[in-house]
């Protein structure tokens, strides 16, 4: 897999890539409504053109914790129709090389270099799942987030 | 008729063929329930034999043909040489569907030829349609049933005038939504324009005559426009009393058919949403839920099962329950299969178990019904009823039978709400579920059984503040206002920051990879383009008792202080049954059910009531056997017995009072005012 299109979002001190295919667009600093007794990985909801979009937290779909900002959404087009992944700074276009390695987080599908900063690249398949977003991660996982 | 195209003809002949079809179907599956009238067999004989002429005369040879065989069926039954069994309605049915499938064919032919080239060419007449209705075989799955959902959905309505169709003209479903949306629009509009009246010109639009006849008028005009969205349960109940009988057949079970309350008016698009559901529900029954007739038998049933469809408006919701006299849920099994899938069900209720069905894993394994072709399970139901924001409920009792039931708002397109902020965050509350809101009074305030109450009449009601319920940060400032929400069965009251007022809200859908959220119904986007949240009462009342319940600050919130009045309500409907219960809990008394004669009289022997309100027609013991039976008893003769029920004659009343009921109300004439007259009345207790 070289030369895949991607996206990078800056998530905390993170940077995580998005395969374009999966973007819809990017929407900067979005009006969140917070969506009352959601899991914390549910920022809120925001207006795209009158539809009606979740905004998540990226970094806990991953099981590493929260990162304060969502500066950035980055709508993406999931089977249940268009989510927001929030950024923390703006999303940049890049093309991935061949990846170096394994990744360890769920909802990766392996690390790749930029320059001198590492990349994992997320899967929104496995990413956008009820479980992920409802914060039910199996015990494993939930010591290893622990454990960053 | 001189100037119609031999097209027109057909085309008009498609549009009768409909209605008769549907008219057809229903009246076949009342001849093999009630054995069948002359008056029956004659309609029935008069609607073939009038499709027959018509489709000579349209030139459709095919559904002549295949009319002229059914005619000459049912002509045997009529003059007495055959006699009516399930084999000759079987054959009835299917020559109906075959008839159904003729015409569709024809109609894709109309449809194929439904071009401004076509025209000219149909005037060939009978023949015309032919060719085109053979060279689409292929068009008969996918356009066929498309072309005939929506006339379909209003023949049984029309049939019901029986032939009289002037004055009612189709109009294609868009037009229909399209004008309900601007009306939508047309009244938030209207409210803008009454916020800038106060806003520029320091102008109360209360008190402007104007704009009131205005406001009048705005309302008046969604109201109709959300009314020609509007069905009766009515037009689908025939396709799932057919369904269930086929069904039945094929199963070699005896089962009789009931439908009550299919005048019941919901929104197009919610009923259309729940159809599939329904008859995935009611094929369930069948397959699952009812015996066969000999193991009926064995048990002590009567070898004819009851499948009941029942559909009650209450409030702004339409409740569908369907109960079947089957054997019930094994909630053993349930526990079983659940412990297979690694659910742990050890502190878990007989209600919560049964909830476990509804889950993918183990609604396909054992729930599935495979006949239906299509392996949907009861999890896929569930997903379809709270996509039309609604809810279901499932109360099996083992031997017994089961009850599932589908709550749905009548129309989903246009909540009128209260506006409330809390936590600095503006949030919806559906109107209909708002009892009242009042301003802070400290006097109004108390402690009861270890939580804050407030007074709303004279009763003592649970107050939470909502931001502290939702977990949003700042809570209520303690002398803000509080508004009383209700369910059919609780009430609580909530405080918030202010009111800001009401507002007709379009509410949508959160996106389906969100988690259920019990408190929140929806999501609107407002007219400056922020998102406001939609609260569902009942579920932001659970919570709040939850939440509660969890700081152990709480007891029960029935743990009687004084001594209240308990009542047993005896009903085989459910539907009855709730709202009933609704009625009495909110009045303030205790309340128990039984759902015939013979479930009340073991209710009464392990605890007696101070009253017994009970229907007449139940299955096993109905309401005259069990207010004789009570009367009879040495210890319970006392109790007072108000019967409830459709029968309106004197000689029922008259026959009530005979066998010892204190009072008699119908319930056409039944209301809230008249139950709790008649209850206090009964039990010296001031209304």
């Amino acid at each position: 897999m070289t030369g895949m299109q991607a996206l990078l979002l800056p998530v905390g001190a993170d940077l995580y890539a998005l395969p374009v295919d999966w973007v819809l667009e990017v929407v900067a600093a979005p009006t969140v409504t917070p969506l009352a007794t959601a899991p914390a990985a549910v920022l809120g909801l925001f207006n795209l053109r009158g539809q009606i979009v979740p905004l998540l937290e990226t970094a806990a779909l991953l099981g590493i914790g929260t990162v304060e900002a969502s500066a950035y959404a980055v709508v993406v087009n999931s089977a249940h129709g268009p989510v927001g992944l929030a950024a923390s700074g703006f999303p940049q276009q890049t093309v991935l090389d061949a990846s170096i390695g394994p990744s360890e987080l769920p909802g990766t599908t392996g690390l790749y270099q930029l320059g001198q900063r590492v990349a994992a690249c997320l899967d929104p398949e496995s990413l956008l799942t009820h479980e992920r977003i409802a914060g039910y991660l199996p015990r494993s996982e939930r010591t290893a987030a622990k454990a960053d | 008729m001189a100037g119609m195209s031999s097209e027109q003809i057909r085309r008009l002949f498609a549009q009768e063929a409909e209605i008769r079809l549907g008219q057809l179907d229903q009246l076949l599956l009342q001849l093999e329930q009630t054995g069948g009238d002359d008056t029956l067999v004659r309609s029935i004989f008069r609607e073939i034999h009038t499709l027959k002429g018509s489709a000579a005369v349209a030139g459709f040879d095919e559904v002549s043909g295949v009319a002229h065989h059914l005619e000459e069926l049912v002509d045997d039954v009529r003059s007495g040489r055959g006699s009516i069994t399930a084999e000759v309605i079987d054959a009835l049915l299917r020559g109906n569907d075959r008839l159904r499938a003729a015409i569709s064919k024809a109609r894709t032919g109309i449809a194929s030829q439904d071009t401004p080239a076509a025209g000219p060419n149909a005037v060939n007449g009978k023949h015309a349609s032919q060719p085109a209705g053979s060279r689409s075989p292929a068009d008969l799955v996918t356009s066929g049933p498309l072309d005939v959902a929506p006339s379909q959905t209003k023949s049984p309505a029309t049939s019901r005038h029986s032939g009289d169709r002037a004055g009612v003209i189709m109009v294609p479903v868009e037009r229909l939504e399209e004008l309900t949306r601007l009306a939508g629009e047309t009244a938030s509009a209207h409210l803008r324009v009454g916020l800038m009246l106060k806003d520029r010109f320091n102008l109360d639009p209360a008190t402007c005559t104007e704009f009131n006849e205005l406001s009048r008028s705005v309302n008046d005009l969604q109201d109709r426009a959300m009314r020609t969205q509007m069905v009766p349960v009515a037009t689908i109940t025939d396709k799932l009393h057919r369904a269930l009988r086929d069904l039945s057949r094929t199963q070699g079970k005896d089962i009789r058919w009931q439908a009550e309350g299919a005048d019941t008016e919901l929104d197009r698009g919610v009923l259309n949403q729940l159809s599939d559901s329904l008859l995935h529900v009611v094929r369930n029954a069948v397959d699952h839920g009812i015996e066969t007739p000999s193991e009926r038998e064995a048990v002590g049933k009567p070898r004819q099962a009851t499948v009941r469809i029942h559909a009650m408006q209450l409030g702004s919701e339409v409740i569908i329950a369907v109960t079947d006299d089957g054997r019930g849920i094994d909630v053993d099994s349930v526990r079983q299969q659940a412990a297979r899938h690694g659910i742990d069900t050890d502190a878990m209720t007989d209600d919560e178990l049964l909830e476990l069905i509804f889950r993918p894993g183990l609604s396909t394994t054992q729930f599935v019904t495979d006949v239906s072709g299509r392996g949907v399970g009861l999890d896929v139901v569930r997903t379809n009823v709270e996509a039309a924001h609604g809810r279901v409920e499932i109360h099996s009792e083992l031997g017994v039978g089961t009850e599932l039931r589908i709550i749905v708002p009548i129309t989903v397109a246009v909540l009128r709400c209260l506006l409330v902020e809390a936590g600095g965050q503006y949030f919806a509350l559906p109107f209909h579920r708002v009892l009242l809101s009042q301003a802070h009074d400290p006097g109004k305030l108390a402690q009861a059984e270890g939580r804050p109450v407030v007074w709303v009449d004279t009763r003592p009601v649970p107050v939470q503040s909502l931001a502290e319920t939702l977990g949003v940060t700042g809570g209520a400032a303690p002398s803000g206002p509080v508004v009383v929400l209700s369910d059919t069965s609780r009430t609580h009251a909530f405080g918030v920051d202010r009111l800001i007022g009401q507002r007709d809200v379009v509410i949508k859908a959160l996106n389906p990879l969100l988690p259920r959220l019990p408190a929140v119904a929806g999501a609107s986007v407002e007219p400056d383009g922020s998102v406001l949240l939609v609260l569902d009462p009942p579920g932001l009342i659970q919570r709040a008792r939850s939440a509660s319940r969890g700081t152990g600050m709480t007891a029960p919130a029935h743990s009687p202080t004084t001594h209240r009045r308990s009542i047993l309500v005896v009903d085989d409907a459910l539907t009855i049954r709730e709202l009933q219960r609704s009625i009495l809990e909110r009045a303030g008394f205790d309340v128990r059910v039984a759902t015939d004669g013979n479930h009340a009289l073991s209710h009464l022997a392990e605890l007696p009531s101070d009253l017994v309100l009970t229907d007449i027609e139940m299955p096993n013991m109905d309401g005259f056997a069990l207010t004789q039976a009570i009367r009879a008893h040495p210890t319970l003769a006392n109790i007072p017995v108000l019967i409830l029920s459709s029968r309106s004659s004197e000689a029922d009343r008259q026959r009530g009072l005979d066998v010892g009921a204190d009072g008699y109300i119908t319930k056409s004439g039944f209301d809230e005012a008249s139950l709790l007259t008649a209850v206090n009345r009964l039990l010296g207790t001031n209304a």
